[in-house]
C-alpha cells in the first residue's frame, strides 16, 4: 500500500518535471515565420551602412597606428588582448597587408569599403549569411581596436549582428530567396532566435531600469536635465528645457518605470503595443534630442524585430501548450 | 530536425553569462556607494560582485584558457558590458584643454577634434573613461597621443600643457540664477616637443 503511494508520488513528480521541461521547450521554440528576421536584416543593413558613412571621414584617424591617428589603435587593442588575445582586431587585417603588398592605409580603406558593402548586401538580402558574418567581424574588429572610443551603440550593434549571423538566413524577402528558391526554414528554429532576441531585450531594459531606479536623480528630473545639457548631447537649448522643467521629473520617473516593467508588459497581449510604442518613442527622442542616432537606430531595429513584426504561425504554440496541459491534467486525474 | 537540446544548452549558458555581466555591473554600482541604497549593503554588494566575476572566470589567472574563452565569447557577442547607461545618476562630463605655447610667447587654446559629429561622441566617451581610477596607468600615454594629434596641425608649437578636468553643469535653478558650469581640474601634463616626440613632465 505504502509502496503504491510512493510510486504514485514519484510518477507525479516525474510528470510535473516532464511538464515543466515541455513547457520550457515550447516557450523556447515557438513556431514563427521569418518576417521578424527580414526586419532585423534590413534594419541592421541600414545600421551598418549608416555606421560606415558616419565614420567615413574619421575612419583612418580613429584606427590608424600611433603617430598617424588620434590615439592609435594599439592602446585599445592592448586592452582587448589583455582580456583575450583571440578577440578580433583590425591589426589582424593590417598584418596581412604586407603579404599582398598593401599598406596599412590601404587595408583600412578596404576594411571600411567591405563593411559598407556588407551593409548594402544585408539591406538588399544578397549573400545574406556571408554579408552578416563580414559585417559582424569587421564591426567587431573596429569596436575592439577603438575600444577606448567605443560606446553603448557598438555593443548593441555587435550583439544584433551576432544574432543575425546565427539566425536561419536567408529570409523570404531577401534577394537570395528570389535567385535560389531554398526550402522554407524551420519555423521553430526561427522562433528560437526571436526568443533569444526578445529575452535579451528584457534583460537590457530591466537592468537599465533597475539601475536608474537606484539613482535619486531619475526621480526628481535632475538626471534627465543633466543628460540633455551635457555636451555633445546638448542639441536642445537649456532655455527651451527650462520651460519644461515641471515635466522633467514625470518624464524621468516614466523612463524608469517603462524600462523596469518592460519584461512584464511587453509579453502581455493587451499592453505589448503600448509598451513597444513608448519604448520606440523613447529611443526616437534619444536619437533626435541627444544626437545618439546610431544607438537609437539599433535599439529601434532590435525592438521592432523582437516584438514589432507579427511572426506567429497560426495557433501552433497555443495548441502545443494546450496539448501538454491536457496531458498533464489527464495523467494526474 | 535540428538538435533542440544543443540550442537549449547554448541558450542557458548564454543567458547565464548575460545575467552575470549585468549583476556584476549592478553590484559594482551599489558597492561604490553610487546608489540610494544604504551604505550597510556595500560590503555585501562587493562580495556579490566578486561572485558574479567568478562566474565570468575573471578570478582565474590571466593566461587561463577558460578565462580567455569566456572573454572572447563575451566580446564576440557584444555582452562584455552591462546595461547601466546613465545610471544610477548622470555623471559630470570631462574636458581636455590643450594650451599651446609658441616660441614667440603666444599661447593658444585647443582641444582634440574629430571631423564627424558621430565620431566626436567617441572622443567624449574616451575622456569619460580617462577620469576613472582604473584608467590611471594609461592616462599619460593617451593624453600625450591626443596632444600629439593637435601638435601635428601646429608643428611650430614648442610646448603643450594638457589640463584634464571634470565639468559640473548648473542645475535648473542655478541656470535660472545665471550660474554657468564649473570646471574642476583633475590632472595636467606638460609636453615639450622636440624632434616630433612629446615628453611628459
Amino acid at each position: 500500500m505504502a509502496m503504491a503511494k510512493d510510486n504514485e508520488l514519484r510518477d507525479k513528480s516525474e510528470t510535473a518535471s516532464l511538464f515543466a521541461l515541455r513547457s520550457s521547450l515550447d516557450f523556447l521554440f515557438p513556431s514563427e515565420n521569418d518576417r521578424w528576421l527580414s526586419v532585423l536584416r534590413i534594419g541592421l543593413g541600414l545600421q551598418t551602412v549608416v555606421y560606415a558613412l558616419f565614420l567615413r571621414s574619421d575612419w583612418h584617424y580613429l584606427f590608424a597606428s600611433s603617430g598617424k591617428g588620434l590615439v592609435g589603435r594599439e592602446v585599445g587593442e592592448a586592452i582587448a588582448s589583455f582580456d583575450s588575445p583571440l578577440i578580433p582586431k583590425l591589426s589582424w587585417l593590417v598584418a596581412l597587408g604586407p603579404s599582398v603588398n598593401m599598406s596599412e592605409e590601404a587595408v583600412l580603406s578596404i576594411a571600411w569599403a567591405c563593411l559598407l558593402c556588407a551593409g548594402c548586401f544585408l539591406l538588399l538580402g544578397l549573400f545574406c549569411r556571408s554579408a552578416a558574418i563580414v559585417a559582424w567581424f569587421l564591426h567587431l574588429c573596429a569596436a575592439e581596436s577603438g575600444g577606448l572610443l567605443a560606446y553603448g551603440a557598438d555593443n548593441f550593434m555587435t550583439t544584433a549582428l551576432f544574432y543575425l549571423m546565427l539566425s536561419p538566413l536567408p529570409d523570404q524577402y531577401s534577394f537570395d530567396q528570389y535567385v535560389v528558391k531554398t526550402k522554407p526554414k524551420n519555423a521553430q528554429l526561427l522562433g528560437f532566435w526571436r526568443r533569444v532576441l526578445q529575452l535579451h531585450l528584457c534583460f537590457v531594459y530591466f537592468i537599465g531600469g533597475l539601475a536608474k531606479c537606484l539613482g535619486n536623480g531619475w526621480w526628481n528630473g535632475a538626471n534627465l536635465w543633466r543628460s540633455l545639457i551635457r555636451p555633445p548631447f546638448n542639441l536642445v537649448s537649456p532655455d527651451i528645457l527650462v520651460r519644461f522643467k515641471y515635466a522633467l521629473p514625470a518624464l524621468g520617473i516614466s523612463i524608469c518605470l517603462l524600462e523596469v516593467s518592460y519584461p512584464v508588459f511587453i509579453w502581455m497581449k493587451k499592453t505589448r503595443r503600448i509598451w513597444l510604442i513608448c519604448i520606440l518613442a523613447m529611443h526616437a527622442a534619444i536619437g533626435l534630442l541627444m544626437g545618439l542616432y546610431l544607438f537609437a537606430l539599433v535599439m529601434i531595429v532590435m525592438n521592432l524585430a523582437a516584438f514589432g513584426a507579427n511572426g506567429r504561425i497560426g495557433s501552433h504554440r497555443w495548441l502545443s501548450w494546450r496539448k501538454s496541459t491536457v496531458a498533464f491534467v489527464e495523467i494526474n486525474s | 530536425m535540428f538538435p533542440k537540446r544543443i540550442y537549449a544548452a547554448w541558450f542557458g549558458i548564454h543567458f547565464l553569462l548575460i545575467t552575470a555581466v549585468c549583476l556584476a555591473g549592478l553590484f559594482s554600482l551599489i558597492a561604490e556607494g553610487a546608489t540610494m541604497l544604504p551604505s550597510a549593503l556595500e560590503p555585501y554588494a562587493r562580495k556579490a560582485e566578486v561572485a558574479a566575476a567568478w562566474l565570468l572566470a575573471k578570478e582565474a589567472a590571466a593566461s587561463s584558457p577558460v578565462r580567455r574563452g569566456v572573454a572572447t565569447y563575451l566580446h564576440a557577442a557584444g555582452i562584455q558590458a552591462g546595461y547601466t547607461f546613465f545610471a544610477p545618476n548622470v555623471p559630470d562630463y570631462h574636458r581636455l584643454t590643450l594650451e599651446l605655447f609658441y616660441d614667440d610667447g603666444r599661447v593658444e587654446h585647443e582641444s582634440p577634434r574629430l571631423r564627424g559629429k558621430a565620431a566626436a561622441l567617441r572622443l567624449d566617451s574616451l575622456l569619460d573613461r580617462l577620469a576613472k581610477q582604473s584608467y590611471e596607468p594609461i592616462r599619460e600615454p593617451i593624453v600625450k597621443r591626443l596632444a600629439f594629434s593637435v601638435w601635428r596641425e601646429h608643428p611650430d608649437v614648442k610646448k603643450i600643457r594638457a589640463v584634464f578636468g571634470s565639468v559640473t553643469p548648473p542645475g535648473i535653478a542655478e541656470l535660472e540664477r545665471g550660474k554657468t558650469e564649473t570646471f574642476q581640474p583633475i590632472f595636467s601634463f606638460d609636453f615639450s616637443l622636440r624632434d616630433g616626440h612629446g615628453e611628459g613632465q
